[in-house]
C-alpha cells in the first residue's frame, strides 16, 4: 500500500528512531520529538513495511484522543505494531475497543475508581506506604523499585481487586516479565508457567499472561462461590449475569487491571522519587509547604509519562494539523512528546514542582480511553509525598536507573538511592 | 476575562448512551453529579443548575463526551 508520505509530509527518521526499543534503554529521545514538534503538520514515520503519522503536540494529542469515532482504538492495534486478526481478538480488552463495547466494559469497572470511591481507600493507601517508607529508612539505602515503587501500587491494586497480599511477589514477578514482553529482549520460554496457548494469541505475547489469566480465573471460582466486597467479586458476578461480560473479556479486564494498576504508578514514583533526589531544592519547596504535593505529583506525572505512546488507526479520509490522512492508517500520539510541548508549558524541560497550569497528558489526551485509574495513580503519589514528608525523608541516587528498552512503557527496572542522613 | 457571565446558571444534562463513568463531573461538581454506583452512569441530581464557567470546564473535561447544556436556566 502506497501511504501519505508521497502528499509532502516531512520524513523520519532522522537519529534516534523513537520506534527503535534499544534507543530508550537510555532514556526517552526527547530532542527527537522536539524536533518533530517543531515540523509544521504531521510528521510521516517509516514502520516495518508501512509507517504511521507521528502525532508529537500537545493539541494534536488532544484532537486525536477526543474524536474516537475517527481514530479508532478497534482496528489493528492500539500499539505501534499490528496485531494479526486471531491475536487481536483474543487479547482485545477496554483499551483495544470502541463504543459500545468500550462503553459496556468501562462502565462495569468505573464505579470502583471514581473519586468519591476512591477516596475511601486512602486510609489503606497510608498504611501501606508508611511500613515501606520506613522499611526503606530502617535499611538506609537499596533498590527505590524493588523496595517502594513496585510493592505499593501492586499492593493497592490487589487489595481493590481483592488479591490476597502474600500473592503480591508472584504477581510483581509476572507484571515484570510482561514489561520484557514490550521490549525486543524477551526471556521467558514459551511453555513457561505451564503455557500451552500460542504466545502471539497473549498479551505482550507473553507466557506470563497466561499464568495472570489462570491466577484471574482461579480467583474468580472463588469469589463466585464465596462473594466478598471486592472488585474481582463485582466482575464475576457481571460475568454470570449473562451479556455483560464474556469469559475472555473477564480474564483480559482482569489481566489490564493488575498491570496497569501497578506497572504505570511504580513507574511514576521511580521517576518522581528520582527527580526530587535529583532536585533537592524542589522536594526542600515541598517540605517547606505542603501545599505543593498536589502541584508536585502532577508535575511527576508530567515528567514521568508513563506510558509513551497509544495509536489509532483511522476509520475513514481525514485531516490533522493540515495534514490529509488516509483511512486505514496508523496515528501514533506520543505522550512524552505531549508533555514537553512548548506551545502549552512554560520551560517544559524544567521539573518545577509549582507549576501552575499543567494540563500534562500522562493519563492520555481526554476522551474515552482517558486512563481508568488516574485518581487512584494520584492519591497514592500523593500520599506517598506526604508520608515522605511527615518523615522529612531526603534520598540521593547512589547508582544509575536501568531503564526498559521499551517504547511503549517508560520504565525503569532498577535505581540506587539511599537515604540522606 | 470575566465577560459578566460568570454567575449565569445554566442546566446540565448527561447522554446516558455515552457516559463511560469517568467521574470527572462527581470531581468537579459533586451537588450537581453523581455516579451511580450500581450502573456505573453519571446523572444529574436536580435540579443541575451550574455555574457557566464550571460548566464549560467540565464539558471539556468529561472524557466521553456525555455532558450539554441542557437549557438556560430561567
Amino acid at each position: 500500500m502506497s501511504t501519505g508520505a508521497g502528499n509532502g509530509a516531512a520524513l523520519a527518521p532522522r537519529s534516534p528512531d523513537v520506534t527503535s526499543s534499544s534507543v530508550y534503554a537510555d532514556g526517552v529521545p526527547y530532542d527527537r520529538f522536539a524536533e518533530m514538534r517543531a515540523t509544521p503538520g504531521l510528521v510521516w514515520h517509516p514502520y516495518g513495511e508501512d509507517g504511521f503519522w507521528a502525532v508529537t503536540r500537545h493539541e494534536e494529542i488532544r484532537l486525536v484522543s477526543r474524536q474516537p469515532e475517527i481514530y479508532s482504538s478497534a482496528v489493528g492495534h492500539t500499539n505501534l505494531w499490528d496485531l494479526e486478526a486471531d491475536a487481536l481478538e483474543a487479547r482485545r480488552s477496554l483499551i483495544d475497543t470502541d463504543a459500545p463495547d468500550h462503553t459496556r466494559l468501562r462502565r462495569l469497572v468505573a464505579r470502583a475508581f471514581t473519586p468519591k470511591n476512591i477516596r475511601r481507600w486512602e486510609h489503606t493507601v497510608r498504611s501501606i506506604t508508611g511500613q515501606l517508607l520506613d522499611e526503606f529508612i530502617d535499611a538506609g539505602e537499596g533498590d527505590w523499585v524493588e523496595s517502594v515503587a513496585a510493592p505499593l501500587p501492586i499492593r493497592v491494586i490487589l487489595t481493590l481487586l481483592g488479591v490476597p497480599v502474600e500473592d503480591s511477589a508472584y504477581l510483581v514477578e509476572l507484571s515484570n516479565h510482561l514489561v520484557e514482553g514490550t521490549t525486543d529482549r524477551p526471556t521467558l520460554a514459551a511453555d513457561a508457567y505451564g503455557n500451552t496457548t500460542d504466545p502471539r494469541l497473549l498479551p505482550f505475547n507473553s507466557p506470563a499472561s497466561h499464568a495472570l489469566f489462570t491466577y484471574g480465573e482461579q480467583l474468580g471460582d472463588q469469589r463466585r462461590a464465596e462473594p466478598q466486597d471486592d472488585l474481582v467479586t463485582m466482575l464475576v458476578q457481571a460475568a454470570d449475569d449473562g451479556d455483560r461480560l464474556r469469559p475472555e473479556e473477564y480474564r483480559n479486564l482482569f489481566h489490564i487491571l493488575v498491570f496497569a494498576g501497578n506497572e504505570t504508578t511504580r513507574t511514576a514514583i521511580t521517576h518522581g522519587v528520582m527527580a526530587l533526589a535529583d532536585h533537592p531544592e524542589q522536594w526542600q519547596r515541598v517540605l517547606d509547604d505542603r501545599s505543593l504535593v498536589e502541584p508536585a505529583v502532577e508535575e511527576i506525572l508530567r515528567w514521568s509519562t508513563p506510558v509513551l505512546h497509544m495509536r489509532r488507526t483511522t476509520t475513514g479520509p481525514t485531516e490533522l494539523a493540515g495534514t490529509a490522512i488516509e483511512g486505514g492508517q496508523k496515528v501514533v500520539m506520543w505522550y512524552a512528546s505531549g508533555n514537553r510541548d512548548e506551545a502549552v508549558f512554560d520551560d517544559p524541560t524544567a521539573f518545577d514542582v509549582g507549576r501552575v497550569d499543567n494540563p500534562h497528558q500522562a493519563f492520555g489526551g481526554g476522551g474515552p480511553h482517558l486512563c481508568l485509574g488516574a485518581f487512584l495513580a494520584r492519591l497514592e503519589l500523593i500520599v506517598l509525598l506526604q508520608e515522605m514528608a511527615d518523615r522529612g525523608l531526603r534520598l540521593r541516587r547512589t547508582g544509575d536507573a536501568v531503564r526498559v528498552p521499551s517504547n511503549f512503557v517508560n520504565g525503569v527496572l532498577s535505581v540506587p538511592m539511599a537515604v540522606v542522613a | 476575562m470575566s465577560d459578566g457571565a460568570a454567575d449565569e446558571q445554566v442546566v446540565m444534562a448527561v447522554d446516558d448512551t455515552r457516559c463511560i463513568g469517568g467521574g470527572q463531573c462527581e470531581l468537579l461538581a459533586p451537588d450537581v453529579f453523581e455516579v451511580d454506583d450500581d450502573t456505573g452512569i453519571a446523572a444529574v441530581t436536580a435540579p443541575g443548575l451550574l455555574d457557566r464557567v464550571t460548566a464549560l470546564e467540565l464539558l471539556d473535561r468529561c472524557p466521553s463526551g456525555a455532558i450539554s447544556f441542557a437549557q438556560p436556566a430561567p
